[in-house]
């Protein structure tokens, strides 16, 4: 799996929860980036990866995911396991 | 030992000159570390043994956990520590006689730490700079609740002498007072009056009261808060900010971002992520339980009571409420303009959080909702009654010091007035310390009760 695949879905599950139709996701975004990801939105966006990559975070994991980067590198590697 | 108070400024002054008399690490600790025992132990002897004994506990526990991380024995080690926190604090708070002051504040970093090795994280392994941050006396009584990531690292250089850093903490400092003596504690006293007996007031007043002591509470804790980091900034420290300018806020969640934000974003670290991450399955039910859960937690932090409680609830209900009708906002803005539609959240949200605070506030649940039946009573009430005791010069004062806090604030937060007073030519910049110091000590209220948030 390719990060720019994961990051084309990430955009797509962003889009969705916090009701944006344009946004562009990059990597280095974080919560300062993006408007209504907070954590109250935070945990349905993290419900939606795991549902759509059949993943399982632990709550360390969702507490180290500072920004998108972090989300792609957790994505790719509970992936491989 | 109280910030303003002749002993205070005596032992502030034997440290800050003792401090930088030389720039060895372990030396400046050792002082430190006195100067704070002395500023715990001057209240009760128990004060300062109840502490140290937290701080030992806190420093072993902490040991076990690293060392046996990864495993079952870390959680039972976690749950044994944070069981022996709380529960000392449970007995502490509501069956002692007495109350330890700085508890609350300083149990809330014992268990961060201890939550923060349990991820992973080292622990400290030099018991004195662990006992600093757990006892350094400028943050002991109400915070900020600092975080081991950003106090240890502190501590493992010594501070020299930097002019710049010290004229800005003591600019800090002045601004605490300003704060905390010509507003908090100007306007205190008539607020009381009204809030002490919400049966014997008018409608009116119970409006003025009602609305004003947000500013009281905001000017009061801020006020405290400037002074510990203006101190903290003296000695070379960088302590955690408690706020942003809430009251332009335009939600309530977005409030709660911004108002004691050292016990706002520890609550949402260690008790809403873990709660709403175990409960994510219930999807956004999940997010709701998790988040009355975390504001009932914090109001009864403040103390035992319903009120307490239904003020926690009433701020997970309205962020809940929020989150519910988030797209209705976009619409408001797009109907009424950017900046019609911001400036009308802003009002909601102070007039939301200035009923809330009632619960904070008054005693019974009771009076709560007797004043809010009563708010819009006899509003033809002579301008005598709406004084609340204070002259008219009192309220001019009030009123012109709390315009200027706001108007400051809004300056500082976009053009760092600190840094650009600095700037200024020595005659000026002097001019302008002599007349902040004239204006705290000619208009300032000396003598009035401590901080509200020490007795949590």
């Amino acid at each position: 799996m390719e990060r720019k695949e994961i990051l084309t879905a990430l955009n797509g599950i962003f889009s969705v929860v916090l009701n944006k139709e344009n946004l562009q996701l990059d990597e280095s975004m974080s919560t300062d980036d993006i408007d209504n990801w907070d954590s109250l939105t935070n945990m349905t966006i993290i419900s939606e990866i795991e549902r759509l990559w059949g993943v399982h975070f632990k709550l360390r994991d969702i507490i180290r995911m500072k920004n998108i980067g972090d989300m792609i590198d957790t994505i790719l590697a509970k992936s491989q396991q | 030992m109280e910030f303003l108070s002749i002993p205070f400024v005596v032992m502030m002054f034997i440290t800050f000159v003792l401090y930088y008399a030389t720039d060895r690490r372990r030396y400046q600790h050792a002082l430190l570390l006195m100067a704070s025992c002395v500023f715990i132990g001057y209240y009760h002897w128990i004060y300062l043994l109840v502490a140290a004994a937290i701080t030992v506990f806190t420093f072993l526990i902490g040991k076990r956990i690293h060392a046996t991380v990864n495993t079952p024995r870390a959680t039972r080690w976690l749950w044994l520590g944070i069981g022996g926190l709380v529960g000392f604090w449970l007995i502490a708070r509501y069956w002692s006689p007495l109350f330890p002051l700085g508890i609350s504040f300083y149990t809330f970093q014992a268990i961060s730490y201890l939550i923060e090795i349990y991820w992973e994280e080292d622990p400290e392994d030099d018991f004195i700079d662990f006992s600093l941050y757990m006892l350094l006396f400028m943050k002991f009584l109400s915070g900020p609740i600092e975080r081991a990531e950003n106090l240890l690292p502190q501590l493992k250089k010594a501070h020299v002498f930097d002019y710049e850093q010290i004229v800005g903490g003591l600019k800090t400092v002045a601004w605490g007072c300003f704060l905390k003596l010509v507003i908090a504690d100007r306007i205190g006293p008539a607020l009381d009056i009204v809030l002490d007996n919400v049966h014997g007031a008018t409608g009116m007043q119970l409006l003025v009261a009602t609305l004003l002591y947000p500013i009281q509470l905001y000017a009061d804790f801020a006020g405290y808060t400037c002074m510990a980091l203006g101190l903290g900034r003296m000695l070379g420290f960088k302590l955690q900010p408690n706020f942003d300018r809430p009251f332009t806020a335009t939600s309530t969640g977005e409030l709660w971002r911004r108002w004691h934000m050292s016990l706002s974003f520890w609550v949402r670290d260690y008790i809403f992520m873990p709660l709403s991450a175990s409960l994510r399955s219930w999807k956004r039910w999940g997010v709701y339980a998790s988040l009355l859960i975390t504001f009932v937690a914090i109001g009864v932090w403040h103390g035992a009571g319903w009120t307490f409680a239904v003020y926690g609830l009433f701020q997970g209900l309205v962020i809940i409420g929020e989150t519910v009708l988030g797209n209705r906002r976009e619409k408001l803005y797009a109907h009424l303009g950017r900046h019609a539609g911001k400036t009308l959240m802003i009002v909601r949200t102070y007039l939301l959080f200035a009923l809330s605070l009632l619960f904070f506030r008054l005693t019974s649940v009771g009076d709560v909702f007797y004043t809010y039946a009563h708010l819009f009573d006899g509003m033809q009430t002579s301008a005598k009654e709406l004084r609340l005791g204070l002259s008219d010069q009192e309220w001019i004062v009030v009123g012109i010091a709390a315009v200027l806090m706001f108007v400051l604030e809004w300056l500082h937060s976009r053009y760092r007035l600190g840094e650009r007073s600095s700037r200024l030519s020595a005659p000026l910049r002097w001019t302008i310390y002599v007349v902040i110091v004239g204006v705290i000590f000619w208009y300032g209220a000396f003598g009035v009760e401590n901080f509200i948030y020490i007795q949590f």
